[in-house]
């Protein structure tokens, strides 16, 4: 991993055409700006993991036997 | 003489051997391709949608690359009329919904033997545009969308 140290203002580019940004420091958290073209996906890393977990929670639990499902709406209206 | 090229684009069905289906006949142009990695399945980037039976609300989002891969999965507006999440305009490039209308699925998530505690994922909405056989997962904020979300609400 490459580390670097950054102070509030200053910024640093990957690539061409994405910056990331740190606007400030307070209390343990630290605001970050990203600039970066339309087709690029940003996301907070503990989304992608929460989704990714899910995902993985409803390949593995989802049962073989079809029929559990047929009756579930029926039953429960 | 007029040379005839005799090159043939093969549509005819492939057969994919599924785990829970056994083999199935899936025709090329209903397969739909991922436009950015499924979070967790990377690999699989070729889906089939299948309907659960007749009458029934629930699909299987069946994986082409994995055979042993299938998610259950529901049209949002089934079980929650008003959901209508934000598509971000890159996503929105990417799957070309500009103009043609899209459908947006929730994985379900069933527990073995208990059907009735199904949870809806929410906060990661599949976006299909039907036409041209494309989708991705959205990441939606956490703060307002529930992962696990009860589809059937204990309110008895």
């Amino acid at each position: 991993m490459l580390i670097l140290t950054r102070k509030v203002g200053e910024a640093i580019t990957i690539a061409d055409d994405i910056t990331i940004k740190v606007l400030e420091v307070k209390g343990g958290q630290v605001k970050i700006g990203v600039d970066a073209p339309q087709h690029i996906s940003i996301h907070r890393n503990e989304v992608f993991e929460k989704i990714m977990e899910e995902n993985k929670r409803a390949a593995q639990e989802t049962p073989q036997d079809l029929d559990a499902l047929t009756d579930v709406f029926n039953t429960q209206s | 003489m007029i040379a005839v090229a005799e090159e043939q684009v093969d549509m005819s069905s492939i057969t994919i051997a599924t785990s829970r289906f056994g083999d199935i006949e899936v025709e090329p142009d209903k397969i739909i391709t991922m436009t950015t990695p499924f979070p967790g399945f990377p690999e699989d980037k070729q889906f089939i949608i299948r309907s659960h039976s007749k009458n029934s609300p629930f699909m299987w989002f069946q994986s082409i690359d994995n055979p042993e891969l299938a998610f259950v999965m529901i049209q949002a507006t089934t079980i929650i009329p008003s959901y209508k999440p934000v598509i971000p305009p890159n996503i929105k490039e990417e799957l070309h919904i500009e103009e043609t209308h899209h459908e947006t699925l929730l994985v379900l998530t069933i527990p073995q033997g208990k059907p009735q505690d199904m949870t809806a994922n929410l906060l990661g909405p599949i976006v299909i545009n039907p036409e041209r056989k494309l989708s991705c997962q959205l990441l939606l904020d956490p703060n307002k969308f529930d992962p696990c979300w009860p589809v059937f609400a204990k309110d008895e």
